[in-house]
């Protein structure tokens, strides 16, 4: 990389595809390169790649979230501790801070996002079963927010106190109902219930999934339709609109 | 005794940082008369969440009892996160 411009060949390892398929992208125009002239090499800016994944995030961690097998995605998405979150989570405050359409819910907004991501590392800490960490990106000009982790979902973690769960959707229902907590016999969890609580205050929506199961909920729909998912996931995938 | 939040950072939502404030916090009441109130002032805190408010102020709840008071907050995620641990624990924090 010179002058923060790539070849093809490293900007298909920082975008994870083929040289084949940036030619493509660029013949087509969902990526062009910065050639100028057609038989010259293809460049490509680091920002414009950042800014081609930040486009892409939600579908990019709806497939990293059901991916057969777990890699750590980007690093631009990519928490792999706690810090690391709560690092990102000031640099989405300081993202949003300018917009004044969302001043009023502005603190809520933001502390649903933390309580999701924190959900995912407080809930599988010591139990991730491949990638640790969680996949965090957001666009502000698409005003939309994703999380998600590869974590064991919210049917395991919480059918250790409530065994008689059978299955993600009863898990799911529990989570964002019921005050109590995966984690005993510390007597916590009200983190999803807080955020359906915020929702139901406040022009934010929220598509969550868990395992097999998910549920839509905004404004004015904040009764809990749990679905069948079309693809399960191992642990939880979180999409907020704003 | 006034505990200002904002010296713990403006975003308070990890519940490991919340149980780390407090830890870090408790030897301030080493020296306190057994009468004294703990007032908590959330001025310049930008978020806040259950999370990190369960950890630190039902931590002192339990300490503390009434003489914990919380002042007043204009900030939405402070006032919905104390709502949410009332609920959650039922418990009331005195109010100043």
């Amino acid at each position: 990389m010179i002058n923060n411009q790539l070849k093809i060949n490293e900007a298909a390892t920082y975008l994870g595809v083929s040289i084949d398929t940036l030619r493509r992208w660029d013949d087509k125009g969902k990526l062009k390169s910065l050639r100028v002239n057609q038989g010259d090499h293809r460049y490509y800016s680091l920002a414009q790649l950042e800014e081609f994944l930040t486009f892409s995030c939600v579908n990019l961690a709806i497939k990293w979230a059901g991916n057969s097998t777990g890699e750590k995605p980007n690093d631009i998405f990519y928490c792999s501790d706690s810090s690391v979150f709560q690092g990102r989570l000031y640099k989405l405050r300081k993202a949003l801070s300018e917009n004044k359409e969302i001043e009023a819910f502005f603190s809520l907004l933001i502390s649903v996002v933390g309580e999701i991501g924190d959900n995912s590392f407080g809930h599988n800490l010591g139990n991730w079963p491949d990638v640790i960490g969680i996949f965090f990106a957001y666009d502000i000009k698409k005003k939309t927010i994703v999380l998600a982790d590869r974590g064991q979902g919210i049917f395991k973690t919480l059918k250790r106190v409530r065994p008689e769960l059978q299955n993600d959707a009863e898990a799911l229902g529990v989570a964002f109902t019921e005050i109590l907590s995966g984690r005993a016999p510390e007597s916590r969890g009200n983190g999803l219930k807080y955020v359906r609580s915020v929702i139901g205050k406040n022009p934010i929506s929220l598509f969550f999934q868990s395992g097999g199961a998910e549920l839509n909920l905004n404004q004015n729909n904040l009764v809990l339709k749990i679905k069948k998912a079309k693809k399960p996931i191992p642990g939880c995938l979180a999409i907020i609109k704003f | 005794m006034v505990i200002d939040i904002k010296k713990f950072g403006a975003i308070l939502t990890s519940r490991q940082l919340g149980k780390e404030a407090l830890a870090a916090y408790l030897p301030n009441f080493n020296n306190i008369s057994e009468s004294e109130k703990i007032y908590v002032n959330f001025e310049d805190i930008d978020v806040f969440s259950p999370s990190w408010g369960d950890e630190f102020l039902t931590g002192l709840y339990k300490k503390f009892g009434s003489r914990l008071i919380l002042k007043k907050s204009s900030n939405a995620s402070v006032n919905a996160s104390i709502e949410m641990l009332e609920e959650a624990n039922s418990i009331k924090f005195s109010r100043e």
